[in-house]
């Protein structure tokens, strides 16, 4: 793999948009019928990163943070106000059908499925428009439908199908044609538990099995920290983190949870606070081993565990600390 | 070669399913379009006292029947889907295949036809049963020449309608727009009046523009009352036009489409 | 672009008005000028019934249309429970919770059509004003009774845009003196869907045309649908909570 070259590529990426100001109301269209403010909105600035082939990568934002829009610009359909980017040494927003045939974008909250046939009518037309060989579409087919447990959907009208059921369908056919690199922009949206593990089960093994690309954002942090070894933190059109969970975490919360099985005043001396019939205490990481050794010295049968912040309190801080100096030093160094 | 006749083959044949699955629907619009009808209860009052500039009511059943039939095998929706796809950003999901949208536009609206024809088929039985005299035999060129200028109408229609869509692209109330063209089309392109019952140096007028080239052109042919050359020559030009037209704003609207946000 | 876009949309209104009044009188004015009295009105005679026309499409654009399709997406979306919930009848604040101003334009020009169209007829007597109010009063009432109907047909059937339009279409016949029509399509404007009630009733009213049965029938159907539609809505409102709870 390391003679390959990357899959994604993008270097300086910036986008603006320029959003029209209107004050609200009739009186207020009336008012920028004479005068009319815009402002620039800066979605994504000075973005770079690459992606090699075969990897999988999470991007992880709040809403507005410029995730989509970098989605979008690498899928071809918003051009980039500065910057480079190459996805499978095409540029994107030339949109070449030779280019659109290699890449996918699923998006969680828009749709190809044609809404009043069989999923099987949008999948058929996919193959026609994808030129698809038959042979290869009747095995891809069954592939997918095998993975997603399609089979009793196919015949099914797509406004008769549930959400996550559709979202199935909607992989499916967003994957018929073999796809190298997928860009996934919400994929498990509004989707129950057991749905969103299968959707993630899915990815990852569409990753496995065809080595392909995957470039997913998302809200939950599970599917972030179960699927993609990679994370990519966008704030404000800026990436503020690019590593590994694992990596994120030693940074920006370097500090364990010890919690007890029992309630003890010997803890509570030790610093202990009760909680939910436990006793917990936060400490630095690398105080972690002290303090077990001196709980387990007062009682070597209680049940002891040690946690790492949850991710989403991790990705909480991140955010939070726009404004210190040392996340910014970090991200550089 | 093989690759446009399979994707021809299986769009008409999945936009056929799709017009199946709309048959309530269709139903319901072919019979909301069905305004010549009333328009021949109209022209059949006003020429009921003799006939006006050679039209008695043989002549206005005979016009009227053929406009309903022609004004539903002209008939495209490119417009409220195109618009309604600008709106909601979901034209992204097409700009994403491989393919232009356009293509799976126009199958739809040719996949059409077998179901209006059916339901239209019951209503030109009526008229024919209400007015058997109305049944005519058009010369053999006629013949010929009115499929080509259906299809000519077709296209232009499409085209026009598209070309109003794409206004989305910059103003929020393109549909506006479309609501004067229509207006114009009822009372130029032979829909509600038969060009030749215009006042007359606006009838005259109106044989040039591109109104007449999407209805009344085709009705007339078929009918003998227009000549045929002439007429197909007028059609395909305007077609041409609309056509570069919105191949214009295509891209443009495209290039605004990826700038500010899809 | 976007100033323009401003401009474009502040024109767009008055022009959206004006194609739609020039899309009604001018067809009239050209079947009119092939012959003088057809179905037995002269054009002047026939642009009343095209002034009662305009008035019943601005009314139900500024007034009855926007509530009752803000009704429909309540319905689909589940945000009815919130008009339940209030201590006002239903059904009256389902019917005026919005109105859609740009509409009154077809009123103005209604008003100005059939100002002109009566100023070159002999005026009319209290008598006949008073038939004529009589016979709109009634027309719109059916005319709100049938909305009523159909909306509450959503209630059971999720999708009946498709029956709004069809129902436009029919209204649109409303434009043509009800005199021209003959056989089902008569009996379609004037029972079916009684748009000649609100468009042809009234002008022969003033024109002193309507006679004493007709007038009746139309206080008759009027009062009728309202009934109906009162009845059908109430039957829609238990279907609502039974279906959802």
């Amino acid at each position: 793999m390391a003679g390959a070259p990357p899959a994604v590529v993008v270097e300086g990426l910036s986008k603006t948009y320029q959003v029209a100001e209107k004050a609200p109301g009739v009186w207020g269209s009336i008012r920028s019928f004479w005068s009319r403010k815009s402002r620039d909105v800066h979605a994504v600035r000075d973005v770079s990163f690459s992606i090699a082939a075969g990897e999988r990568v999470g991007f992880l934002g709040p809403n507005g943070a410029g995730k989509t829009t970098t989605l979008k610009m690498l899928a071809g359909l918003l051009h980039p106000s500065a910057g480079e980017l190459r996805v499978l040494g095409h540029r994107p927003y030339d949109r070449e059908a030779d280019y659109l045939s290699r890449i996918t974008l699923v998006m969680g909250q828009k749709q190809q499925l044609l809404w009043d046939l069989a999923p099987i009518e949008t999948f058929e037309l996919n193959r026609a428009i994808y030129a698809i060989d038959r042979g290869d579409y009747r095995r891809r087919l069954d592939e997918l439908v095998e993975m997603l447990k399609l089979g009793p959907l196919l015949d099914r009208p797509v406004r008769n199908l549930s959400l996550g059921e559709r979202m199935k369908c909607e992989l499916c056919a967003a994957l018929l044609h073999s796809p190298q690199v997928l860009f996934l922009d919400e994929p498990t949206i509004g989707l129950d538990v057991t749905m969103q593990e299968q959707v993630r089960r899915f990815i990852f093994e569409c990753n496995h099995r065809d080595g392909a690309t995957v470039l997913l954002t998302s809200h939950y942090m599970l599917d972030i920290a179960a699927l993609t070894p990679r994370l990519l933190i966008i704030d404000q059109g800026r990436i503020r983190h690019d590593g590994s969970l694992e990596s994120l975490t030693r940074e920006v919360a370097p500090e364990r949870r010890v919690s007890v099985a029992a309630v003890d005043p010997r803890l509570a001396e030790l610093g202990f606070q009760e909680h939910q019939g436990r006793m917990i205490r936060t400490v630095p990481a690398e105080d972690t081993n002290l303090l077990l050794s001196r709980v387990l010295a007062l009682n070597p049968l209680w049940e002891v565990g040690v946690e790492a912040p949850p991710v989403e309190e991790v990705i909480a801080r991140v955010f939070r600390s726009e404004a210190d100096p040392r996340v910014e030093a970090r991200d550089r160094g | 070669m093989n690759r446009v006749l399979d994707r021809a083959f299986t769009f008409f044949r999945v936009a056929l399913a799709e017009m199946v699955a709309y048959r309530a629907e269709m139903l319901i619009w072919v019979l909301s379009a069905t305004m010549p009808l009333v328009m021949l209860a109209i022209w059949d009052a006003a020429v009921a006292d003799g006939p006006v500039r050679g039209w008695g009511q043989v002549e206005v059943t005979r016009y009227f029947a053929v406009n309903l039939v022609v004004r539903h095998l002209t008939a495209a929706w490119v417009i409220w889907e195109l618009n309604h796809l600008i709106r909601t950003g979901g034209l992204s999901t097409w700009l994403l295949r491989p393919i232009h949208p356009g293509w799976w536009s126009i199958t739809e609206t040719l996949a059409a036809w077998p179901m209006r024809l059916v339901i239209l088929a019951p209503l030109v039985l009526g008229l024919i049963l209400w007015r058997p005299e109305l049944i005519f035999w058009p010369e053999l060129a006629n013949l010929f020449a009115f499929p080509l200028s259906v299809l000519l109408a077709l296209w232009l229609m499409w085209s026009v309608q598209a070309s109003f869509a794409l206004l989305a692209f910059w103003i929020d109330q393109s549909m506006g727009f479309f609501s004067a063209w229509v207006a114009l089309w009822g009372l130029l392109s032979g829909y509600l009046i038969p060009n030749a019952l215009l006042p007359l140096s606006l009838g005259e007028a109106a044989r040039w523009s591109p109104f007449y080239a999407t209805l009344g052109a085709p009705v007339e042919l078929l009918l003998g009352e227009a000549p045929i050359a002439t007429t197909l020559l007028l059609q395909l030009a305007w077609s041409m036009l609309s056509f570069l037209l919105l191949g214009v704003l295509w891209r443009r609207g495209l290039r605004r489409y990826g700038a500010s946000g899809a | 672009m976007g100033l323009m876009q401003y401009r474009a949309n502040f024109l767009l209104q008055f022009g959206v008005g004006l194609s739609s009044a020039v899309g009604v009188l001018l067809p009239m004015v050209f079947v009119w000028q092939t012959n003088p009295v057809i179905g037995g009105f002269t054009l002047r005679e026939a642009m009343l019934v095209s002034a009662f026309f305009l008035l019943l499409g601005g009314i139900l654009g500024t007034v009855v249309e926007p509530n009752l399709g803000a009704t429909v997406d309540a319905v689909r979306t589940g945000t009815f429970d919130h008009i339940l919930l209030k201590p006002v009848d239903a059904q009256l604040l389902c019917s005026v919770r919005q109105v859609d101003p740009s509409r009154l334009w077809e009123v103005v020009t209604g008003v100005l059509v059939g100002g002109w169209a009566l100023a070159g007829l002999p005026p009319p007597t209290p008598a006949q004003i008073l038939a004529a109010t009589l016979m709109f009063g009634s027309g719109m009432a059916a005319m709100y009774g049938l909305w009523v109907v159909v909306i509450s047909l959503s209630f059971w059937f999720v999708r009946v845009d498709n029956l709004r339009f069809l129902l436009g279409a029919v209204v649109d016949t409303g434009r043509w003196p009800v005199t021209i029509y003959r056989g089902w399509l008569r009996t379609t404007v004037t029972v079916l869907v009684p748009v000649a009630l609100v468009t042809s009733y009234p002008a022969m009213a003033l024109l002193g045309r309507l006679e004493l049965q007709a007038a009746l029938g139309a206080v008759a159907v009027g009062l009728g649908a309202l009934l109906v539609s009162r009845g059908v809505w109430r039957a829609a409102l238990r279907h609502y909570s039974s279906a959802s709870s």
